[in-house]
Protein backbone atom coordinates (compact mmCIF):
# COMPACT_ATOMS: atom_id res chain seq x y z
CA UNK A 1 0.00 0.00 0.00
CA UNK A 2 2.54 2.38 -0.78
CA UNK A 3 0.47 4.61 -2.64
CA UNK A 4 -2.71 5.37 -0.82
CA UNK A 5 -5.82 8.12 -1.09
CA UNK A 6 -6.57 9.65 2.47
CA UNK A 7 -9.31 11.93 3.68
CA UNK A 8 -10.17 13.65 7.21
CA UNK A 9 -13.09 15.10 7.97
CA UNK A 10 -13.06 17.78 11.06
CA UNK A 11 -16.16 19.03 12.57
CA UNK A 12 -16.64 21.25 15.52
CA UNK A 13 -19.17 19.58 17.19
CA UNK A 14 -17.12 16.73 17.56
CA UNK A 15 -13.92 15.91 20.56
CA UNK A 16 -14.16 18.86 22.46
CA UNK A 17 -17.21 21.01 21.07
CA UNK A 18 -16.46 24.39 20.11
CA UNK A 19 -18.15 27.25 20.99
CA UNK A 20 -18.36 30.69 19.43
CA UNK A 21 -15.85 32.28 22.01
CA UNK A 22 -13.67 29.56 21.13
CA UNK A 23 -14.02 29.28 17.56
CA UNK A 24 -15.20 32.82 16.27
CA UNK A 25 -12.27 34.74 14.29
CA UNK A 26 -9.84 31.78 15.32
CA UNK A 27 -7.42 30.40 12.66
CA UNK A 28 -8.11 26.25 14.24
CA UNK A 29 -5.96 23.87 13.33
CA UNK A 30 -8.52 20.79 12.12
CA UNK A 31 -5.71 18.37 13.42
CA UNK A 32 -4.47 19.77 16.65
CA UNK A 33 -6.45 22.94 17.15
CA UNK A 34 -8.12 21.24 20.73
CA UNK A 35 -11.90 21.50 19.40
CA UNK A 36 -13.80 19.63 17.18
CA UNK A 37 -12.20 15.95 16.46
CA UNK A 38 -8.38 16.22 16.79
CA UNK A 39 -5.39 13.99 16.27
CA UNK A 40 -2.70 13.08 18.38
CA UNK A 41 0.20 14.64 16.82
CA UNK A 42 1.10 17.91 14.08
CA UNK A 43 0.32 16.00 10.32
CA UNK A 44 4.09 16.01 9.22
CA UNK A 45 5.55 13.57 6.68
CA UNK A 46 8.45 11.14 7.32
CA UNK A 47 11.79 11.04 5.86
CA UNK A 48 10.15 8.06 3.01
CA UNK A 49 6.71 9.48 2.59
CA UNK A 50 4.89 11.99 -0.02
CA UNK A 51 1.89 14.00 0.45
CA UNK A 52 -0.08 15.47 -2.12
CA UNK A 53 -3.10 17.57 -1.14
CA UNK A 54 -5.87 17.78 -3.82
CA UNK A 55 -8.87 18.91 -2.15
CA UNK A 56 -9.94 20.59 0.81
CA UNK A 57 -13.72 22.33 1.40
CA UNK A 58 -15.09 23.83 4.36
CA UNK A 59 -19.11 24.52 5.16
CA UNK A 60 -20.61 26.74 2.71
CA UNK A 61 -22.15 30.24 3.39
CA UNK A 62 -25.44 31.38 1.62
CA UNK A 63 -26.10 35.09 0.19
CA UNK A 64 -29.24 36.59 0.54
CA UNK A 65 -31.92 39.16 0.55
CA UNK A 66 -34.02 39.53 3.32
CA UNK A 67 -37.51 41.08 3.17
CA UNK A 68 -38.60 39.93 6.45
CA UNK A 69 -37.01 39.69 9.89
CA UNK A 70 -38.27 36.25 11.48
CA UNK A 71 -36.45 33.49 9.64
CA UNK A 72 -33.03 32.21 10.38
CA UNK A 73 -32.42 29.40 8.63
CA UNK A 74 -32.04 29.28 4.64
CA UNK A 75 -30.63 26.47 2.60
CA UNK A 76 -29.87 24.21 5.76
CA UNK A 77 -27.89 26.81 6.86
CA UNK A 78 -28.75 29.43 10.08
CA UNK A 79 -28.12 33.28 10.37
CA UNK A 80 -29.12 36.45 12.32
CA UNK A 81 -32.26 37.97 12.11
CA UNK A 82 -30.83 41.00 11.30
CA UNK A 83 -28.64 40.36 8.56
CA UNK A 84 -28.67 38.29 5.38
CA UNK A 85 -26.15 35.84 4.96
CA UNK A 86 -26.54 32.51 6.81
CA UNK A 87 -23.96 29.67 7.39
CA UNK A 88 -20.60 30.46 8.83
CA UNK A 89 -18.88 32.30 6.46
CA UNK A 90 -15.90 29.73 6.62
CA UNK A 91 -12.82 29.49 5.27
CA UNK A 92 -9.90 26.90 4.91
CA UNK A 93 -6.50 27.60 4.62
CA UNK A 94 -3.35 24.97 3.89
CA UNK A 95 0.14 25.35 5.85
CA UNK A 96 3.32 23.96 4.91
CA UNK A 97 5.70 24.47 7.70
CA UNK A 98 4.84 28.04 9.28
CA UNK A 99 3.89 29.07 5.16
CA UNK A 100 -0.08 29.63 4.65
CA UNK A 101 -0.32 28.90 1.19
CA UNK A 102 -3.52 31.13 0.10
CA UNK A 103 -2.74 34.76 -0.32
CA UNK A 104 -4.47 37.79 -1.66
CA UNK A 105 -3.53 39.48 -4.42
CA UNK A 106 -1.25 42.28 -2.51
CA UNK A 107 0.60 39.46 -1.38
CA UNK A 108 -0.69 39.17 2.17
CA UNK A 109 -1.86 35.65 3.77
CA UNK A 110 -5.80 35.55 3.87
CA UNK A 111 -8.11 33.31 5.26
CA UNK A 112 -8.08 30.51 2.13
CA UNK A 113 -10.38 28.94 0.30
CA UNK A 114 -14.09 30.13 1.41
CA UNK A 115 -16.65 27.26 1.71
CA UNK A 116 -19.00 29.13 -0.37
CA UNK A 117 -16.35 28.10 -3.57
CA UNK A 118 -15.58 24.61 -2.15
CA UNK A 119 -18.65 23.61 -0.32
CA UNK A 120 -18.33 20.20 2.32
CA UNK A 121 -20.78 18.44 1.84
CA UNK A 122 -21.44 19.22 -1.74
CA UNK A 123 -24.70 19.51 -2.78
CA UNK A 124 -27.43 21.41 -5.65
CA UNK A 125 -27.68 24.36 -3.68
CA UNK A 126 -23.81 24.13 -2.95
CA UNK A 127 -21.60 23.47 -5.89
CA UNK A 128 -17.85 23.90 -6.09
CA UNK A 129 -16.47 26.90 -7.86
CA UNK A 130 -13.00 26.00 -7.06
CA UNK A 131 -10.39 23.29 -7.77
CA UNK A 132 -6.76 23.03 -5.92
CA UNK A 133 -5.23 22.78 -9.20
CA UNK A 134 -1.98 23.04 -9.15
CA UNK A 135 -2.42 20.28 -6.38
CA UNK A 136 -0.12 21.11 -2.80
CA UNK A 137 2.97 18.84 -2.72
CA UNK A 138 4.58 18.48 1.23
CA UNK A 139 7.56 17.40 1.16
CA UNK A 140 9.38 14.63 2.56
CA UNK A 141 10.19 15.96 6.68
CA UNK A 142 7.62 18.63 6.19
CA UNK A 143 4.76 19.35 8.50
CA UNK A 144 1.24 20.68 6.70
CA UNK A 145 -1.33 21.77 7.99
CA UNK A 146 -5.02 22.36 7.64
CA UNK A 147 -6.65 25.60 9.26
CA UNK A 148 -10.54 26.46 9.72
CA UNK A 149 -11.57 30.02 10.16
CA UNK A 150 -15.40 31.21 10.65
CA UNK A 151 -16.46 34.73 11.42
CA UNK A 152 -20.80 34.17 12.21
CA UNK A 153 -21.46 33.45 15.63
CA UNK A 154 -24.53 32.53 14.46
CA UNK A 155 -24.16 29.47 12.27
CA UNK A 156 -24.36 27.47 15.54
CA UNK A 157 -22.49 24.96 17.01
CA UNK A 158 -24.32 22.09 16.12
CA UNK A 159 -23.22 18.75 14.12
CA UNK A 160 -22.62 20.27 10.28
CA UNK A 161 -22.31 23.61 11.28
CA UNK A 162 -18.61 23.79 10.98
CA UNK A 163 -16.95 21.23 8.68
CA UNK A 164 -14.08 20.96 6.81
CA UNK A 165 -12.77 18.50 4.70
CA UNK A 166 -9.46 17.32 2.82
CA UNK A 167 -7.84 14.79 0.61
CA UNK A 168 -5.28 14.01 -0.08
CA UNK A 169 -2.63 11.30 -1.75
CA UNK A 170 0.34 9.35 0.48
CA UNK A 171 3.39 8.16 -1.14
CA UNK A 172 5.61 5.66 0.91
CA UNK A 173 8.31 3.77 0.77
CA UNK A 174 9.33 3.11 -2.56
CA UNK A 175 6.68 5.53 -4.44
CA UNK A 176 7.79 8.30 -2.30
CA UNK A 177 11.22 8.61 -3.81
CA UNK A 178 9.59 8.21 -7.31
CA UNK A 179 7.36 10.97 -6.58
CA UNK A 180 10.42 13.05 -5.47
CA UNK A 181 12.02 12.30 -9.09
CA UNK A 182 8.53 13.12 -10.55
CA UNK A 183 8.88 16.55 -9.08
CA UNK A 184 12.67 16.79 -9.92
CA UNK A 185 11.79 16.36 -13.79
CA UNK A 186 8.69 18.71 -13.62
CA UNK A 187 6.35 16.33 -14.09
CA UNK A 188 2.81 16.28 -11.47
CA UNK A 189 3.02 13.67 -9.20
CA UNK A 190 -0.19 11.77 -9.04
CA UNK A 191 -1.21 7.89 -9.49
CA UNK A 192 -0.95 7.76 -12.76
CA UNK A 193 2.82 9.32 -13.49
CA UNK A 194 4.03 7.36 -10.84
CA UNK A 195 2.60 4.12 -12.43
CA UNK A 196 4.43 5.64 -15.85
CA UNK A 197 7.37 5.90 -13.98
CA UNK A 198 7.51 2.21 -12.89
CA UNK A 199 6.41 0.88 -16.14
CA UNK A 200 9.28 2.96 -17.87
CA UNK A 201 11.55 1.89 -15.15
CA UNK A 202 10.48 -1.67 -15.86
CA UNK A 203 11.04 -1.64 -19.60
CA UNK A 204 14.63 -0.29 -19.09
CA UNK A 205 15.10 -2.96 -17.02
CA UNK A 206 13.64 -5.93 -19.58
CA UNK A 207 15.21 -4.14 -22.65
CA UNK A 208 18.36 -6.44 -24.03
CA UNK A 209 21.64 -5.24 -23.17
CA UNK A 210 23.43 -3.23 -25.92
CA UNK A 211 26.25 -5.12 -27.51
CA UNK A 212 29.24 -3.02 -28.02
CA UNK A 213 31.23 -5.71 -29.99
CA UNK A 214 32.68 -7.57 -27.61
CA UNK B 1 5.46 27.14 -4.29
CA UNK B 2 6.41 28.90 -7.52
CA UNK B 3 3.17 28.09 -8.97
CA UNK B 4 0.09 28.13 -6.96
CA UNK B 5 -3.81 27.59 -6.79
CA UNK B 6 -5.22 31.11 -5.55
CA UNK B 7 -8.64 32.57 -4.85
CA UNK B 8 -9.92 35.84 -3.77
CA UNK B 9 -13.44 36.37 -2.10
CA UNK B 10 -15.37 39.71 -1.65
CA UNK B 11 -18.47 40.39 0.16
CA UNK B 12 -20.27 43.60 1.22
CA UNK B 13 -19.52 42.80 4.54
CA UNK B 14 -17.54 45.18 7.04
CA UNK B 15 -17.85 45.80 10.61
CA UNK B 16 -20.13 48.40 10.47
CA UNK B 17 -22.70 49.03 8.12
CA UNK B 18 -20.45 51.75 6.07
CA UNK B 19 -16.85 51.32 4.60
CA UNK B 20 -14.76 48.33 4.43
CA UNK B 21 -12.16 45.98 6.17
CA UNK B 22 -8.98 44.55 5.49
CA UNK B 23 -10.45 40.90 5.15
CA UNK B 24 -13.20 39.44 6.90
CA UNK B 25 -14.49 40.35 10.38
CA UNK B 26 -16.27 38.60 13.03
CA UNK B 27 -20.53 38.99 12.78
CA UNK B 28 -20.14 41.22 9.90
CA UNK B 29 -22.54 44.34 8.64
CA UNK B 30 -24.11 44.29 5.08
CA UNK B 31 -22.91 47.37 3.72
CA UNK B 32 -24.93 49.27 1.25
CA UNK B 33 -24.26 49.33 -2.46
CA UNK B 34 -25.28 52.39 -5.40
CA UNK B 35 -26.49 50.75 -8.16
CA UNK B 36 -24.76 50.96 -12.07
CA UNK B 37 -21.55 52.02 -10.25
CA UNK B 38 -18.40 49.85 -10.76
CA UNK B 39 -17.15 49.22 -7.51
CA UNK B 40 -13.33 47.52 -6.91
CA UNK B 41 -13.90 44.61 -4.84
CA UNK B 42 -9.98 45.17 -4.08
CA UNK B 43 -9.59 48.63 -2.86
CA UNK B 44 -13.17 49.98 -3.57
CA UNK B 45 -13.99 51.00 0.01
CA UNK B 46 -16.71 48.45 0.88
CA UNK B 47 -17.07 45.37 2.21
CA UNK B 48 -14.04 43.04 2.20
CA UNK B 49 -11.19 44.69 0.64
CA UNK B 50 -7.21 44.41 0.61
CA UNK B 51 -3.98 46.57 1.84
CA UNK B 52 -3.26 47.88 -1.70
CA UNK B 53 -4.32 47.57 -5.70
CA UNK B 54 -3.69 44.02 -7.13
CA UNK B 55 -0.54 44.42 -9.32
CA UNK B 56 2.36 41.76 -10.23
CA UNK B 57 5.95 42.53 -9.37
CA UNK B 58 8.99 42.20 -12.24
CA UNK B 59 8.77 38.05 -11.18
CA UNK B 60 5.25 37.73 -11.14
CA UNK B 61 2.43 36.20 -13.95
CA UNK B 62 -0.84 35.77 -13.20
CA UNK B 63 -3.80 34.28 -15.04
CA UNK B 64 -7.53 34.89 -14.46
CA UNK B 65 -9.23 31.66 -14.60
CA UNK B 66 -12.71 32.10 -13.17
CA UNK B 67 -14.84 35.05 -12.05
CA UNK B 68 -18.30 34.59 -10.57
CA UNK B 69 -20.72 37.45 -8.57
CA UNK B 70 -23.97 37.01 -6.93
CA UNK B 71 -26.97 36.25 -9.25
CA UNK B 72 -29.30 38.96 -7.31
CA UNK B 73 -29.42 42.66 -7.91
CA UNK B 74 -28.45 42.33 -11.18
CA UNK B 75 -24.74 41.59 -10.09
CA UNK B 76 -22.04 41.35 -13.25
CA UNK B 77 -17.96 41.62 -13.32
CA UNK B 78 -15.40 42.68 -15.12
CA UNK B 79 -11.92 42.34 -15.28
CA UNK B 80 -9.63 45.84 -15.44
CA UNK B 81 -5.88 45.45 -16.41
CA UNK B 82 -4.49 48.86 -16.38
CA UNK B 83 -6.98 50.80 -17.26
CA UNK B 84 -8.64 48.83 -19.90
CA UNK B 85 -11.76 46.81 -19.22
CA UNK B 86 -11.59 42.82 -20.73
CA UNK B 87 -15.34 42.69 -21.49
CA UNK B 88 -16.87 44.95 -23.82
CA UNK B 89 -20.43 45.63 -26.03
CA UNK B 90 -19.79 44.64 -29.69
CA UNK B 91 -19.62 47.76 -30.58
CA UNK B 92 -17.16 48.45 -28.18
CA UNK B 93 -18.89 50.80 -25.79
CA UNK B 94 -18.45 49.85 -22.18
CA UNK B 95 -20.79 47.11 -20.79
CA UNK B 96 -20.93 45.27 -16.65
CA UNK B 97 -19.16 42.59 -17.49
CA UNK B 98 -19.97 38.71 -16.74
CA UNK B 99 -23.69 38.66 -15.09
CA UNK B 100 -23.96 36.50 -12.02
CA UNK B 101 -26.51 34.53 -13.88
CA UNK B 102 -23.93 33.22 -16.14
CA UNK B 103 -21.43 32.91 -13.49
CA UNK B 104 -23.05 32.48 -9.83
CA UNK B 105 -21.22 32.68 -6.73
CA UNK B 106 -21.73 30.14 -4.96
CA UNK B 107 -22.80 28.17 -7.52
CA UNK B 108 -26.05 26.69 -7.13
CA UNK B 109 -27.67 29.52 -5.87
CA UNK B 110 -30.71 31.47 -6.39
CA UNK B 111 -31.24 33.72 -8.24
CA UNK B 112 -33.31 36.42 -6.78
CA UNK B 113 -30.94 35.94 -3.27
CA UNK B 114 -34.92 34.77 -1.42
CA UNK B 115 -34.21 34.05 2.15
CA UNK B 116 -37.64 32.57 2.64
CA UNK B 117 -40.92 30.82 0.88
CA UNK B 118 -43.18 33.93 1.82
CA UNK B 119 -42.80 37.21 3.76
CA UNK B 120 -45.86 36.98 5.93
CA UNK B 121 -45.77 33.65 7.28
CA UNK B 122 -42.41 32.80 7.96
CA UNK B 123 -41.65 29.60 9.65
CA UNK B 124 -38.66 29.87 11.77
CA UNK B 125 -36.64 26.93 9.76
CA UNK B 126 -38.33 28.59 6.69
CA UNK B 127 -37.18 26.05 3.37
CA UNK B 128 -35.90 28.84 0.72
CA UNK B 129 -37.70 28.59 -2.71
CA UNK B 130 -36.22 28.89 -6.04
CA UNK B 131 -34.07 28.04 -8.28
CA UNK B 132 -30.50 26.67 -8.47
CA UNK B 133 -28.22 28.88 -10.47
CA UNK B 134 -25.26 27.25 -12.57
CA UNK B 135 -23.02 28.43 -14.52
CA UNK B 136 -23.11 28.99 -18.29
CA UNK B 137 -19.62 30.55 -18.71
CA UNK B 138 -16.32 29.61 -18.01
CA UNK B 139 -13.23 32.12 -18.43
CA UNK B 140 -11.85 30.13 -21.73
CA UNK B 141 -9.34 31.69 -22.97
CA UNK B 142 -7.97 32.93 -19.66
CA UNK B 143 -7.04 36.35 -18.83
CA UNK B 144 -3.34 37.28 -18.43
CA UNK B 145 -1.50 39.59 -16.38
CA UNK B 146 1.90 40.20 -17.10
CA UNK B 147 4.84 41.76 -14.78
CA UNK B 148 4.39 45.44 -14.30
CA UNK B 149 0.55 45.14 -14.15
CA UNK B 150 -2.08 46.18 -12.12
CA UNK B 151 -5.23 44.75 -12.32
CA UNK B 152 -8.83 44.97 -10.70
CA UNK B 153 -12.07 43.41 -10.68
CA UNK B 154 -15.05 45.37 -11.25
CA UNK B 155 -18.41 44.62 -9.78
CA UNK B 156 -21.77 46.27 -11.01
CA UNK B 157 -25.40 45.59 -10.02
CA UNK B 158 -28.14 47.03 -11.88
CA UNK B 159 -30.48 47.68 -8.34
CA UNK B 160 -28.87 49.13 -5.16
CA UNK B 161 -28.02 46.86 -1.89
CA UNK B 162 -29.35 47.57 0.34
CA UNK B 163 -27.22 47.70 4.01
CA UNK B 164 -27.59 48.20 7.51
CA UNK B 165 -30.09 45.94 9.47
CA UNK B 166 -32.71 43.66 8.14
CA UNK B 167 -36.35 45.70 8.99
CA UNK B 168 -39.58 44.12 7.45
CA UNK B 169 -39.92 45.03 3.57
CA UNK B 170 -36.22 46.65 3.60
CA UNK B 171 -34.89 44.53 1.20
CA UNK B 172 -31.48 43.82 3.24
CA UNK B 173 -28.82 42.07 1.01
CA UNK B 174 -25.62 40.74 1.07
CA UNK B 175 -24.26 39.75 -2.15
CA UNK B 176 -20.45 38.19 -2.65
CA UNK B 177 -17.62 37.92 -5.72
CA UNK B 178 -15.17 35.83 -6.29
CA UNK B 179 -12.06 35.29 -8.68
CA UNK B 180 -9.77 32.24 -9.13
CA UNK B 181 -6.13 32.44 -10.52
CA UNK B 182 -2.72 30.84 -10.31
CA UNK B 183 0.11 32.84 -9.32
CA UNK B 184 3.25 31.82 -11.47
CA UNK B 185 6.14 33.54 -9.38
CA UNK B 186 10.32 33.27 -10.03
CA UNK B 187 11.42 31.08 -12.37
CA UNK B 188 7.70 29.73 -13.15
CA UNK B 189 7.02 33.33 -13.93
CA UNK B 190 9.66 33.36 -16.55
CA UNK B 191 8.94 30.37 -18.74
CA UNK B 192 5.06 31.83 -18.13
CA UNK B 193 6.53 34.68 -20.44
CA UNK B 194 8.48 32.06 -22.87
CA UNK B 195 5.01 30.37 -23.22
CA UNK B 196 3.52 33.29 -23.98
CA UNK B 197 6.08 34.78 -26.61
CA UNK B 198 5.54 30.66 -28.17
CA UNK B 199 1.81 30.95 -28.29
CA UNK B 200 1.39 28.01 -26.19
CA UNK B 201 -1.74 28.99 -23.15
CA UNK B 202 -0.27 29.36 -20.06
CA UNK B 203 -1.02 26.79 -17.57
CA UNK B 204 0.36 24.49 -15.08
CA UNK B 205 0.38 21.66 -17.57
CA UNK B 206 2.55 23.94 -19.98
CA UNK B 207 4.96 25.06 -17.46
CA UNK B 208 5.79 21.53 -16.08
CA UNK B 209 6.13 20.78 -20.11
CA UNK B 210 8.18 23.10 -20.85
CA UNK B 211 10.72 22.29 -17.43
CA UNK B 212 10.63 18.72 -18.83
CA UNK B 213 12.01 19.93 -22.79
CA UNK B 214 14.62 22.06 -20.68
CA UNK B 215 16.01 18.77 -18.37
CA UNK B 216 16.10 17.12 -22.04
CA UNK B 217 18.03 19.44 -23.63
CA UNK B 218 20.19 19.69 -21.03
CA UNK B 219 20.39 15.80 -20.66
CA UNK B 220 21.02 15.56 -24.05
CA UNK B 221 24.31 18.21 -24.81
CA UNK B 222 25.64 16.62 -21.63
CA UNK B 223 25.67 12.90 -23.75
CA UNK B 224 27.24 14.76 -26.38
CA UNK B 225 29.88 16.07 -24.62
CA UNK B 226 30.26 12.90 -23.45
CA UNK B 227 30.46 10.99 -26.43
CA UNK B 228 32.90 13.82 -28.16
CA UNK B 229 35.33 13.01 -25.39
CA UNK B 230 34.88 15.87 -23.19
CA UNK B 231 36.26 18.25 -25.95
Amino acid sequence: MAMRSQVYEWDGSRGTPGTTLTMLGRSLSIFIGGVGNNITMPASTTATQFVVIEEIAATPTYFGIRTNITGTSARGLTGATTNAYFGPLAYAQIVINTTEYFQDPDNVSNYGVPGAASPYPRSVNFQPSFSLHPTVYVLPGQTWDVRYTTFSSNAGVAAGDNQCFTKYTLYDGPDSLIANKLLEMGITVNPGNVDWYKRSLLSAASAPAPTNGA
Amino acid sequence: MAMRSQVYEWTNLAPTTTGSNIRQSNDPQSVSIDANKALDIFIGGKGTNITQPASTTATQFVVIEDIASSPQSGGALNVRINTTDYFQNPDVTQQAGVPGLASPYPRGTTSDGATSNNDATVPTNAIVAGDNVLPSFSLTPEVYVLPGQTWSVLYTCTSAIVGGTAVKGGGLGVVGAFVKYTLYDGPDSLIANKLLEMGITVNPSNVDWYKRSLLEQQSRAAMMTATNGGA
